[in-house]
């Protein structure tokens, strides 16, 4: 160990060493020079940096984008003056962002100091949805939510209780163990990110085919946003390098964004109807007979079946539903078929939808049958890492009984727990709420997420969370929900606490505190470690220190947090030369299920899925149309002419969070509707007009954008629009009808607002767009 | 009379590498502390063509610091001037009164008026300490679109032309 010396910073004391180094380099620095090269920022130079200007300068890990999460987990040097955390730069050792970090990441310290940090834990005096609250200490809620959930175990069994998912975090398996010690399986994922995809492709392929982007000739950019999710990760900058060596890229999304504009040809879908488009384009391969008759053969079950179905599923058929011009459907479908590297990069846009799964499916079984599975530049399945932190997942505790107590299971009880974990789907669990049916959830806990802005069905959604028995939001800043809450609990940011460490592919880095907290609170991790202890939960919940918490989990690693933090830029493990055609290994994976049956019962690709048979769904991908289209509802259509859709990423906020960060709301002020300049001229609206946007279920009233890049048939917003920004001047937004929140448009009706296998939910319908005039 | 600059310098742009993350934008008002409304540089989305062939384009933009810049021109106090030493467009804030004639004479709508009402922009962070890094912009551009470069008067005013017609073509 160095000897700590009390006249040096902190950021000094954690890396002695590499101060001396940096100390001999400055002999040589008399002078700052201009450079005129790119130069990212490395740890010496951002220490230097720090010195020169009378700052601290703490590497640590991004926290804007949830650090685990989509995007997240990228490296930053945080810069510190006078106590007060000023900005950051991108860590140039950093495999994740190698350097860069964006507009989120460099708003971090306006975000950090926002009046609308919680800052005491609350508790509930008024009415529901009132949002009157007194400050209690952060022991006394604790003991409060215990003692609530203790009694209601005993009357109404564990299960009534439910943790709502936030957008998958590094606290994410804290939650998960803390419902498994409770005894309940209602972990409310979304149902609509990510999973869906796993799902499908797990039951279809065995894995996830990840785009091999880096040498592919061609690349399908399919319901995909490569550079919103993360615009200094690896899709984002995968993307920009095979533009800059010409390959070919396709873009197939129902709007033109920064992604499309660098695209060599634009697909423009109608939103939800990508199972068509999928459909069609096998139809197309099949029918043209560019498929891998060898790979068939020998690895896939069904073909004839399959051969057989698509046969309806026509270009022409798939024009009408899609809007996508039979011709172009024909090219896309050969260009992919004839392009040996050939990639798909399936987003998140295909999960919006009651097709979804079909989608899905068909597009894995596109990249099967024409032989681009595993090899190289096409999709391909991730070899395990080679080291993992311990496993929290409490999974020896899963049981057909814990399964079979899901209030709403996101996939079938039959694919439960499906990878991980339990789950029920978010919106169901708000919704037992309301009916009682299978039962009713009596407390809800919200970490990290807003379920009247996050989920679909706003006026359900607010009822459910006035109705609800406890009701518990747990945050870093105001959210929608918390006039509803009984209990507030404010958390943290990762720049105020020194925990946890972050790990995603390739790279180990503990988490250092930039600066105290500021107010009366403890991290998240806490919050479940001090609320396990109360429980009684103890055991498994290391006795509520985060300490040794963390160094049980990095155990496997051969290391402790204390080393880890020695590692300024953290750990780097080089990935392995890549392994192609690992068939025989992928098409018989076991799946997480009870029963741990392989995902494909034959070992091989399930063109006809026997497993979906089985339990009741369709052995074959179809066509399902979404609650309201132009197909599914033409008797709307007068009333309702244009479609609605919504985006789920954007460049500058997280989801539903961050509107109140004024460097960010600067970039997006105002919740916009885009719509074509066509459908904005017949109803005499310009840029920047108010509207108001009505569909069978609910109105919104935004203003309005006039988008070249849309179909003429389609307007979109961005999901997540409510909160003000002091700053600015701007307030909140209504929640629901009058309001600008998205999710208030759609249909929950649950015979037809729902993949039936994945719980996907629609997010698509049918609107009227007229001028607002105030009156 | 604009003295002539034997150096010039800029921030190059190249709009295929660019994905419009906004990353220099806000890079630039953390590091400068611009006050709000106040943006040294800006992302823009230039649409090209009509539905189905449109197209959009990326320019990031900031003070080019002209051979020839309108703004000190345009200026009735003399409170703008072109550095010889290296090109630099700078203002003089004693003199600056903040009128706003520049900001009508530069066709790249750069300058700005923050609190105190006096011109600010773009200094390619000549003046900040930087620690060898490149300015916060270029620093944590993914796609490395943005670089500073040395280029000689005729190279920059090829390169100003350039960033016109990017504009007038959105």
């Amino acid at each position: 160990m160095v000897a700590v010396n009390k006249n040096q910073t902190k950021s000094e004391r954690y890396f002695n060493k590499a101060l001396i180094v940096f100390q001999f380099e400055l002999l040589y620095i008399t002078s700052i020079q201009y450079l005129t090269s790119e130069v990212d920022m490395d740890f010496k130079q951002a220490l230097q940096y720090a010195r020169i200007n009378g700052e601290e300068c703490i590497p640590t890990v991004c926290g804007m984008c949830g650090p685990g999460g989509p995007g997240g987990g990228c490296g930053i040097y945080a810069f510190v003056k006078d106590g007060r955390f000023k900005k950051v730069a991108g860590m140039d050792e950093s495999p994740v962002n190698n350097g860069a970090i964006c507009a989120k990441g460099h708003a971090a310290p306006q975000w950090v100091y926002s009046p609308d940090r919680l800052t005491h834990p609350l508790k509930r005096i008024g009415k529901k949805g009132e949002g009157k609250f007194e400050k209690i200490s952060w022991n006394a809620a604790i003991d409060h939510i215990a003692e609530v959930l203790t009694q209601q175990k005993k009357t109404f069994g564990a299960e009534s209780l439910a943790i709502l998912s936030p957008a998958r975090r590094s606290y994410s398996e804290y939650l998960h163990r803390f419902l498994t010690a409770h005894g309940s399986p209602n972990y409310g994922h979304s149902g609509i990110c990510f999973m869906q995809r796993e799902f499908a492709y797990c039951y279809t392929v065995g894995d996830f085919p990840r785009p091999d982007y880096g040498q592919s000739d061609l690349i399908i950019y399919w319901g995909r946003q490569p550079i919103y999710s993360g615009p200094v990760a690896k899709p984002a900058r995968a993307f920009i390098a095979a533009k800059q060596r010409n390959a070919k890229m396709i873009a197939i999304k129902p709007s033109v964004e920064p992604d499309v504009g660098l695209a060599d040809i634009w697909v423009p879908v109608r939103p939800g109807t990508d199972a068509a488009l999928a459909l069609a384009m096998l139809n197309v391969v099949i029918a043209e007979n560019l498929i891998d008759h060898v790979f068939v053969d020998k690895w896939c079950y069904g073909f004839k079946r399959l051969q057989a179905h698509v046969r309806a599923y026509d270009p022409k058929w798939a024009e009408n539903i899609s809007g996508v011009p039979a011709s172009q459907i024909v090219e896309v479908a050969r260009l992919y078929a004839t392009t040996p590297r050939a990639a798909i990069d399936l987003g998140n846009g295909v999960e919006h939808a009651p097709s979804a799964s079909d989608a899905i499916r068909a597009i894995a079984i596109l990249m099967a049958i024409t032989g681009h599975l595993d090899r190289q530049g096409g999709n391909i399945f991730a070899m395990p890492p080679k080291a993992a932190p311990k496993d929290i997942l409490l999974k020896e505790r899963y049981t057909p009984d814990l399964i079979n107590k899901l209030v709403g299971p996101e996939f079938p009880v039959a694919f439960q727990p499906f990878l991980e974990e339990p789950t029920s789907a978010y919106y169901r669990i708000l919704e037992s709420v309301l009916t009682g049916k299978p039962y009713p959830v009596r407390t809800v806990i919200a970490p990290g997420t807003q379920a009247s802005v996050s989920t679909r069905g706003t006026k359900n959604v607010l009822a459910a969370l006035r109705k609800l028995d406890f009701f518990v939001v747990v945050d870093v800043a105001r959210t929608a929900d918390i006039p509803y809450a009984d209990i507030v609990i404010p958390v943290a940011t990762s720049y105020e606490v020194d925990h946890p460490f972050q790990m995603v592919p390739g790279w180990l880095m503990a988490t250092n505190r930039v600066i105290e907290p500021v107010g009366p609170f403890k991290s998240i991790f806490e919050f479940f470690l001090d609320l396990g202890n109360a429980m009684g939960y103890g055991d498994e919940f290391w006795n509520g220190d985060i300490g040794e918490a963390m160094d049980d989990q990095l155990e496997p690693l051969g290391m402790n947090m204390t080393e880890l933090r020695q590692q300024p830029s953290g750990v780097v493990y080089p990935s392995g030369p890549p392994v192609y055609e690992k068939f025989e290994a992928v098409f018989n994976r076991r799946s997480a299920s009870l029963n741990q049956g392989p995902y494909l019962p034959q070992g091989k690709v399930a063109l006809y899925n026997t497993t979906f048979e089985k339990a009741g769904f369709s052995p074959l991908p179809e066509w399902r149309e979404p609650p309201e289209s132009l197909n599914a509802t033409p008797e709307l259509t007068e009333k309702y002419p244009l479609i609605l859709s919504d985006y789920h990423t954007s460049k500058n906020f997280s989801a539903s969070w961050q509107r109140n960060v004024p460097h960010l709301r600067e970039i997006q002020p105002d919740p916009v509707l885009h719509i074509h300049p066509q459908a904005a001229a017949v109803r005499r609206i310009v840029e920047n007009d108010w509207v108001i946007v009505k569909s069978p279920h609910g109105w919104m009233k935004v203003k309005a954008e006039i988008y070249p890049g849309i179909r003429p048939d389609t307007v979109m917003i961005l999901h997540g629009w409510w909160q003000g920004c002091q700053e600015l001047g701007v307030e909140d937004f209504p929640l629901a009808d009058g309001g600008t929140n998205v999710n208030n448009m759609y249909s929950v009706d649950p015979e037809k607002a729902y993949d039936p296998l994945v719980t996907a939910m629609t997010s698509q319908t049918l609107v009227q767009v007229e001028k607002w005039e105030a009156s | 009379m604009i003295p002539a600059s034997e150096i010039e310098y800029l921030i190059d742009f190249d709009s295929e590498k660019c994905t419009q993350c906004h990353g220099c934008e806000i890079a630039c008002k953390a590091w400068r502390e611009l006050s709000y409304g106040v943006q040294y540089r800006r992302v823009l989305n230039l649409w090209q063509g009509e539905y189905p062939s449109v197209k959009c384009a990326s320019l990031s933009l900031a003070c080019l610091h002209c051979v020839e810049p309108a703004c000190a021109a345009a200026c009735p106090e003399n409170a703008i001037s072109k550095r010889e030493k290296d090109g630099l467009v700078v203002v003089d804030e004693t003199v600056c009164n903040g009128c706003g004639i520049c900001a009508d004479a530069c066709a790249f709508e750069v300058p700005q008026f923050g609190k105190n009402g006096i011109m600010q922009k773009c200094d390619l962070c000549r003046d900040q300490q930087l620690a060898q890094a490149a300015p916060p912009c270029v620093d944590t551009c993914p796609g490395k679109a943005l670089s500073v470069i040395e280029v000689s008067q005729s190279e920059k005013m090829v390169h100003e032309k350039k960033i016109a017609q990017l504009l007038r073509s959105g």
